[in-house]
C-alpha cells in the first residue's frame, strides 16, 4: 500500500514529522537530503521514540572529546535515551533491538510511503 | 582445602619504628621532621582515621620482640610465607599506605619515594617471593609518575597503588591520568585498595561523611565503586588500553549488580560518554580483577558463588589474605566458600595473569635459606 503523506518541500530538513497511516504512527526523517520512516514505538519499552532528539552520531577519538558525524542520524528515545540509528531502525548499544523501518521515497514533489514493503535496513544491505 | 601454589595479593607490611624511615629521608626531609626537640618528629603517618574498638590487628600477629604486625619479617614468614605453599606475597604497607592522606602533597611525596626505598631495601631482599606495590603521592600527579617509572627496572616493584583520595575527583579524572600513563608505560598494574575515600581528606564515602568505623568498613565497596565507575566514564581504559586494574579488599559479588545498572545507564546516556566504545561491562571484563577478601558471607556459599558467576568470577578474582588485619580470611576458609574447580586459578593462576608473570618466574616455596 503507497500512501501519499505530502508534499517533500514541506518536510524541513533534520526534523522528525509523526503521521498516522493505516492506524500506524510513523515517524518521517528528512536527513541530508534523505527520507527516512520508522515505527514511532520504541522497541525498549514502548516510549513514543520519534519524539526524541534527532541529531547526527555523536563520537570521540579521544575521552573528553564530542565530535558530530552528521553522516548518521539517530534518534534518542524521550523516555530512556536509548539511541536508534533512523536508516536501520537499530538501536547502536543493541543490534537485536529494532524498531520497524518502512520504504519511502518521493516521486513528483511527493513523499510516499510504502506500508507494506521491506524497510529501510533491508533496502540499505541489499544496495551493499 | 586448596593445597596448591599461593599467591597472596594483600599483606601489609610496617615499619617496627619511625627510625627505620629517617635513613631513606633526603636530608633536608629528614631535618624538616626531626627538629622538634621535645615534641618527637613531625607524625610520618596521616593523623586520622575511625578506631576498630578490637584493634585492627590479629592477636598473634604481634611479633614477640615488639613493634607492629607487619613489621618483623621472620614472624610474617612464619604467619603467611611458610604456612602453605606461597609463591609470592604483594606487600601493600600499613598506615604509611595512606600517603595520599597527607595534607602537605610535597611532604607526602617525599614519603612515597622513601617507603618506596624502605620496601625495596628491607622487604625485598628478604625473600624472592617479596613483591611490593609502588606507593605514590597522587596529591602531586607528575611527580607520583615520575616516581612509579623510577621503579621500572625492579620487575618485583609490581603493581602501583592508590588508597586515600586527595582530591574529590573519582580516579578517573584526567587529572590523575599521568600516574596511569607512567603505570601502563612501564608494564604496571594499578591498584585501588579499599578505603580508597579518604581517611583524612575528602568524604569517606559518596553522599556524606560515616562516624563509625562500622559505618566505614562496611561502605569500602561503596568507595571503590565510585572509582571503578569513574575509571570507565572518564575512558581510563580507552587512553591507557593495557592498563589493568586491580580492586584490593572491598569485596566483590556487588560486582554484577554494578554492571547491569551500568550497561543500563551507558544505553541511555552514551551521548554523554561518546568516547566509550564498548559496554563498560566490556571495559571490566577485559581490564579489571578483584581480591577475594573480604569474601562475601551469603547466607549460603551457593548465592555468593552465583553471583561470582555473572562476572566470570572463576577467572576475575585473585585470592588475598589481608594479614595481619583483623578481617583477614584464611585459605581454608575461601577453599571452603568457592568451588574447587575455581580453587586453583583463583588462588594462583589468576594473579599470574593480572601480573604478566609465568609460574617459572616465581621462586618454588621454601627455597630461600633461614
Amino acid at each position: 500500500m503507497s500512501t501519499d503523506i505530502g508534499a517533500a518541500h514541506d518536510f524541513a530538513e533534520r526534523q522528525v514529522r509523526i503521521v498516522d497511516v493505516a492506524q500506524r504512527q510513523i515517524g518521517i526523517v528528512r536527513w541530508r537530503g534523505d527520507f527516512y520512516a520508522l515505527s514511532n514505538i520504541c522497541s525498549h519499552q514502548g516510549g513514543p521514540l520519534c519524539r526524541g532528539v534527532l541529531s547526527g552520531r555523536l563520537g570521540a577519538t579521544a575521552p573528553g572529546e564530542i565530535v558530530l558525524d552528521d553522516t548518521v542520524p539517530l534518534i534518542a528515545c524521550p523516555w530512556h535515551g536509548w539511541e536508534f540509528d533512523v536508516r536501520t531502525g537499530r538501536a547502536i548499544l543493541d543490534p537485536t533491538l529494532r524498531v520497524r523501518t518502512y520504504p519511502v521515497r518521493v516521486a513528483a514533489g511527493r513523499v510516499i510511503l510504502d506500508l507494506d514493503r521491506v524497510g529501510a535496513e533491508n533496502v540499505l544491505a541489499s544496495e551493499a | 582445602m586448596y593445597t596448591g601454589p599461593i599467591i597472596d595479593c594483600d599483606v601489609h607490611h610496617a615499619r617496627r619504628t619511625d627510625e627505620e624511615l629517617l635513613p631513606y629521608l633526603s636530608p633536608g626531609w629528614r631535618e624538616y621532621v626531626s627538629d622538634r626537640g621535645p615534641a618527637g618528629i613531625v607524625p610520618l603517618t596521616v593523623q586520622d582515621g575511625l578506631p576498630n574498638p578490637h584493634g585492627f590487628m590479629r592477636i598473634e600477629t604481634y611479633p614477640q620482640d615488639g613493634g607492629p604486625p607487619g613489621s618483623h619479617f621472620l614472624t610474617l614468614r612464619r604467619q603467611v610465607l611458610d604456612r602453605a605453599d606461597v609463591r609470592r606475597i604483594i606487600l601493600t604497607f600499613g598506615d604509611d599506605s595512606h600517603v595520599a592522606g597527607h595534607h602537605n602533597p610535597y611532604f607526602a611525596a617525599e614519603l612515597a619515594r622513601a617507603l618506596n626505598d624502605w620496601s625495596v631495601d628491607r622487604w625485598l631482599s628478604e625473600d624472592r617471593r617479596v613483591a611490593s606495590s609502588i606507593l605514590v603521592a597522587s596529591q602531586l600527579p607528575d611527580i607520583a609518575a615520575a616516581e612509579i617509572r623510577r621503579h621500572a627496572g625492579n620487575s618485583r616493584m609490581v603493581q602501583v597503588m592508590l588508597v586515600d583520595n586527595p582530591f574529590n575527583y573519582g580516579f578517573g579524572h584526567p587529572v590523575f591520568h599521568p600516574i596511569y600513563e607512567a603505570a601502563q608505560e612501564i608494564g604496571r598494574p594499578v591498584a585501588i585498595h579499599g578505603g580508597a575515600g579518604g581517611w583524612a581528606n575528602p568524604a569517606s564515602t559518596g553522599g556524606g561523611n560515616v562516624n563509625l568505623y562500622f559505618e566505614a568498613h562496611t561502605l569500602w565497596p561503596q568507595v571503590v565503586m565510585t572509582h571503578l565507575v569513574s575509571f570507565v566514564s572518564h575512558g581510563v581504559f580507552e587512553k591507557y588500553p593495557r592498563l589493568k586494574l586491580l580492586l584490593i579488599e572491598a569485596g566483590s559479588a556487588w560486582l554484577p549488580s554494578l554492571l547491569w545498572r551500568f550497561d543500563a545507564e551507558y544505553k541511555g546516556l552514551r551521548r554523554e560518554v561518546p568516547w566509550l566504545r564498548r559496554l563498560p561491562s566490556e571495559y571490566v571484563a577485559e581490564h579489571v580483577w578483584l581480591t577475594t577478601q573480604p569474601l562475601e558471607l551469603s547466607p549460603g556459599r551457593e548465592q555468593v558463588v552465583e553471583l561470582l558467576g555473572w562476572v566470570n568470577g572463576a577467572d576475575r578474582l585473585v585470592y588475598s589474605s589481608d594479614y595481619p588485619h583483623w578481617d583477614a580470611d584464611e585459605v581454608k576458609h575461601v577453599s571452603a566458600r568457592l568451588p574447587p574447580h575455581w580453587h586453583r586459578r583463583i588462588f594462583f593462576e589468576n594473579a599470574l595473569t593480572f601480573y604478566g608473570w609465568k609460574e617459572a618466574d616465581l621462586p618454588a616455596a621454601l627455597e630461600v635459606p633461614a
